[in-house]
């Protein structure tokens, strides 16, 4: 599968799950089969809202073999800048949404003799098509949730379909310690939920033993950044490089064509020099010595830590 | 050194497993260390490592009356042989927890026989560390005809299985605990290079 | 643009082998300079390319026919040649299901893919095939799914299991390798697969692209070129079976390298497949003899200077140090000196005689 351009998604059902938990049903605004979804996967919707909107990602929920629909369950988040209550408040059935097509950063490790997941509140939802794709495997799962007392009920419902299911009222009710020093060789640890949750979990491992290649973490992938002002020193254009752009999108769709091949900072292609400013680098090309420097950066995956990056394209 | 079809000398092959003596992993919880000769112990820990600070220790003494305590608490265990060894690793990591760090010292096949095992329990490269000590012959995998020759001690073998004259890569399968062996004389028939003693 | 398929080449001997004019301009040759070194020559798969070659996902050509029957010659008389580890399953069908859907895409004139929930049928209209099946039921289908489809598509495969920060090659059907061996690899990691390519260690080569791959995502496949040379148009040049291929080196003679001597280029494609997490290489080798390309004349140019300047490590890793010189001998006619552009398109729609 070549996946050109991005999808476009109708929403076809929206269900109030509890008062802050809405499940969303998408299909195809084309009509057809959708791209295939994968195991730990998460779709990011463009949302509605001031200039380019609001790129959210949200993992999908509904078994990843179901090519006819994606469902996603949605909180309101407190202090939502628009995506989340654009969601609960403006979102009707029927609307057409742009997204990115399926993607996961948090897929089944083979060779694992057992599956266990901490799963706290909504964090649930990588969980869910990871459970129906292990237990379609016949693989051994075991899955802990900590929810609020007041939607145990919503998270029983959604894991009606699981054995070997534990539901904490709290952080506290779960003994991090207890769980993780019983568990047998071969288990790999899948957390997703609260940071501090999150930590706290991976904390308890290391200091059990536990090697980092068997503790995984629901991240939704580490792209964009915070927003800065590219200027490109032999051409002087001034080009803004929004949060979801990387720079070298920002710098072909001004018009300027920079030399690049992999678009994923490997193989130096894209390397250009910097006249001012202080990059981030996120490549794999430069040595710690150049990274230090600054005087180097790969348009394609790296960013700035100034507000300005003068470049000598 | 002889080069193969006239190709590179295999010094620059990185595909040899590099060994350093074993050091303690402190981020485990529980040290299990397995060794095939107690002789292999010395060069095969770190300098400042004892044998004290794991918290028990198999030992293949090759003794046909030899027999590992029945107390659970015991901390030095005597095996008979490596398939004695290798039998009891597998009963202990079936009832194993997360957390514990396994160690082998001895003969190239022997540790990479643990590494099996502990592969087979999925255990990954962070929990297991490996010394070959002393530096030994090599099992040569025949390319051609898939035959295991035991204990290479020189870099051209004969293959036991299709009498093939095989150089011995320095290019190692963990999976089938052998270097790769391939004709050495494929291009110009009888044109074999001398034959030189690597482990006397 | 109709093609017609050779159904009676031979890839061993006696050897059978051409290449229609067509054949030869759609070429994927692989210097886009007249110098070659080892780099991370990746860069997005789409359907397109600098030539012909790029067009489709998984490239058919006129050697269809003839390079199925070679594979399942090559089975047939080892049938180790096809492996993949039991924990590997979710990637097999993967793989049937991108090959099947991609061949059907491109060529819907060749290949037909029917479903009906779970009940699929697949038509080869090119081998006279038609098989109905139960996806994800393995006993519904002749062989395994990677087997029973990969049989049908041109070019090696292997598959990457991505776990404890590394890819493991943990499947593959290698019928055409260019003397590498698929059980002696089978469950090594990146770097252990690669350690006997000389050079790009040192140029961290590998440390690259492994960081690159592990983040391949589904749906934008990645692809890039190999190459090799190779005595004969033979397609299994195996370790398995160089007591066979290897005599066949010393056989170049001034004479003959014209006609005998092949390049050999991989166009390799790595996908990540969706259900498995696993990454799919596709590794597609073409066979052009140094007569054939020296027909585009900025081939014929580029080629001689490629190889007369090559480092020795590669000279000799890659297994021509006993016909090198006799290349560059004969290919010299061709090169007159006059620059060459960039890029690897033969800047040409006609050949020379």
């Amino acid at each position: 599968m070549i996946q050109t351009g991005p999808l476009f998604l109708r929403v076809v059902a929206i269900e109030p799950l509890s008062p802050r938990l809405k499940r969303i049903t998408l299909q195809s605004a084309e009509g057809g089969l959708l791209p295939l979804s994968q195991p730990g996967a998460h779709l990011t919707l463009t949302l509605p809202g001031p200039g380019r909107g609001h790129r959210n990602a949200y993992s999908i929920v509904s078994p990843c073999d179901r090519r006819d629909h994606y469902q996603l369950i949605i909180r309101r988040a407190p202090a939502s800048r628009g995506g989340s209550r654009h969601v609960h408040e403006v979102m009707a059935v029927g609307d057409v949404l742009e997204a990115a097509a399926p993607n996961s950063q948090f897929s089944i490790q083979s060779q694992t003799r057992k599956h266990l997941m901490i799963a706290g509140g909504v964090g649930l939802t990588p969980m869910l098509s990871l459970t129906s794709a292990l237990r379609a495997r016949g693989a051994h799962i075991e899955l802990h949730q900590i929810a609020h007392v007041d939607e145990v009920a919503v998270f029983e419902a959604l894991l009606a379909g699981e054995r070997n299911v534990h539901i904490h009222t709290g952080r506290a009710k779960l003994d991090l310690t207890n769980l993780l020093a019983r568990q047998p060789l071969g288990t790999h640890l899948y957390c997703c939920g609260p940071q501090a949750m999150m930590e706290a979990a991976r904390d308890a491992a290391v200091a059990l033993g536990w090697p980092e290649t068997s503790l995984h973490q629901e991240s939704f992938g580490a792209a964009g950044g915070a927003p800065f002002i590219l200027r490109l020193a032999r051409s002087g254009l001034e080009i803004a490089v929004g949060e979801h752009d990387t720079m070298l999108e920002a710098i072909e769709a001004a018009g300027v064509a920079a030399p690049s091949l992999c678009r994923g900072g490997a193989c130096g292609v894209c390397l250009t020099s910097v006249i001012e400013g202080a990059p981030e680098h996120r490549d794999h090309v430069l040595s710690e010595a150049e990274r230090a420097e600054g005087r180097k950066v790969l348009p394609c995956v790296s960013r700035s830590t100034t507000p300005y990056l003068v470049l000598d394209l | 050194m002889p080069k193969r079809e006239g190709g590179m000398s295999d010094h620059v092959i990185k595909s040899m497993p590099v060994y350093a003596p074993i050091r303690l992993d402190r981020s485990g919880r529980r040290h299990l260390l397995l060794a095939d000769d107690v002789a292999a112990l010395p060069t095969g820990l770190a300098a400042d490592l004892s044998p004290d600070a794991f918290d028990e220790r198999w030992l293949v003494v090759r003794q046909s009356q030899a027999i590992p305590s029945p107390d659970e608490h015991a901390r030095d265990r005597p095996y008979r042989s490596d398939a004695h060894v290798l039998q009891a690793l597998k009963w202990r990591l079936t009832s194993e927890t997360m957390g514990l760090r396994l160690y082998a010292i001895g003969k190239e096949a022997f540790v990479w026989s643990v590494w099996n095992v502990a592969l087979s329990f999925g255990l990954g490269g962070r929990e297991v560390q490996l010394c070959a000590s002393p530096a030994g012959p090599r099992r040569v995998y025949c390319n051609h005809c898939r035959t295991i020759n035991e204990a290479a001690t020189t870099n051209i073998v004969v293959c036991a299985g299709c009498r093939a004259p095989l150089y011995v890569r320095d290019h190692f399968s963990r999976r089938l605990n052998a270097y790769a062996g391939v004709q050495v004389d494929a291009e110009a028939p009888g044109e074999v290079p001398p034959i030189e003693v690597l482990y006397p | 643009m109709p093609i017609t398929h050779k159904a009676d080449e031979s890839f061993r001997a006696p050897f059978r082998y051409a290449n229609s004019d067509a054949a030869i301009l759609r070429f994927p040759f692989p210097f886009p300079d007249d110098r070659y070194m080892y780099s991370v020559n990746l860069e997005p798969h789409v359907r397109g390319g600098p030539t012909e070659a790029f067009a489709a996902a998984f490239d058919i050509d006129e050697h269809y026919i003839s390079e199925c029957r070679e594979r399942a010659m090559v089975l047939r008389q080892d049938p180790n040649r096809c492996l993949v580890l039991p924990h590997m399953m979710a990637a097999q069908w993967d793989t049937l299901e991108l090959l099947m859907e991609s061949l059907a895409h491109d060529y819907p004139e060749h290949f037909s893919l029917e479903r009906a929930g779970e009940r699929w049928t697949w038509t080869n209209r090119l081998l006279g095939l038609q098989d109905r099946f139960v996806f994800g039921d393995e006993h519904s289908l002749p062989q395994a799914p990677f087997e029973y489809i990969t049989r049908q598509v041109q070019g090696d495969f292997t598959l990457q299991d991505q776990r404890d920060g590394t890819l493991y090659m943990d499947g593959g059907m290698v019928t055409t390798p260019a003397d590498w061996s698929l059980e002696f690899d089978l469950g090594m990691t990146f770097h252990e697969w690669h350690g006997p390519v000389p050079v790009a260690h040192d140029i961290g080569v590998f440390d690259r692209a492994l960081q690159y791959l592990l983040r391949l995502q589904h749906g934008r496949p990645v692809r890039r070129l190999n190459w090799t040379m190779t005595v004969n148009p033979r397609l299994d040049t195996s370790p398995e079976n160089y007591p066979i291929w290897g005599p066949d080196k010393a056989t170049v003679t001034p004479l003959n390298v014209g006609d005998k001597l092949h390049l050999r280029v991989e166009l390799q494609t790595l996908y990540r497949l969706p259900r498995s997490n696993a990454i799919l290489f596709g590794i597609r080798a073409y066979l052009a003899s140094l007569s054939e390309l020296a027909r585009a004349p900025k081939w014929g140019r580029r080629l001689h200077r490629v190889l007369r300047d090559l480092h020795p490590d590669l000279v000799a890793y890659k297994g021509f140090s006993r016909y090198h010189q006799t290349a560059i001998d004969f290919l010299a006619a061709f090169d007159d000196g006059a620059p060459t552009s960039a890029g690897i398109g033969p800047d040409t729609d006609r050949l020379k005689a």
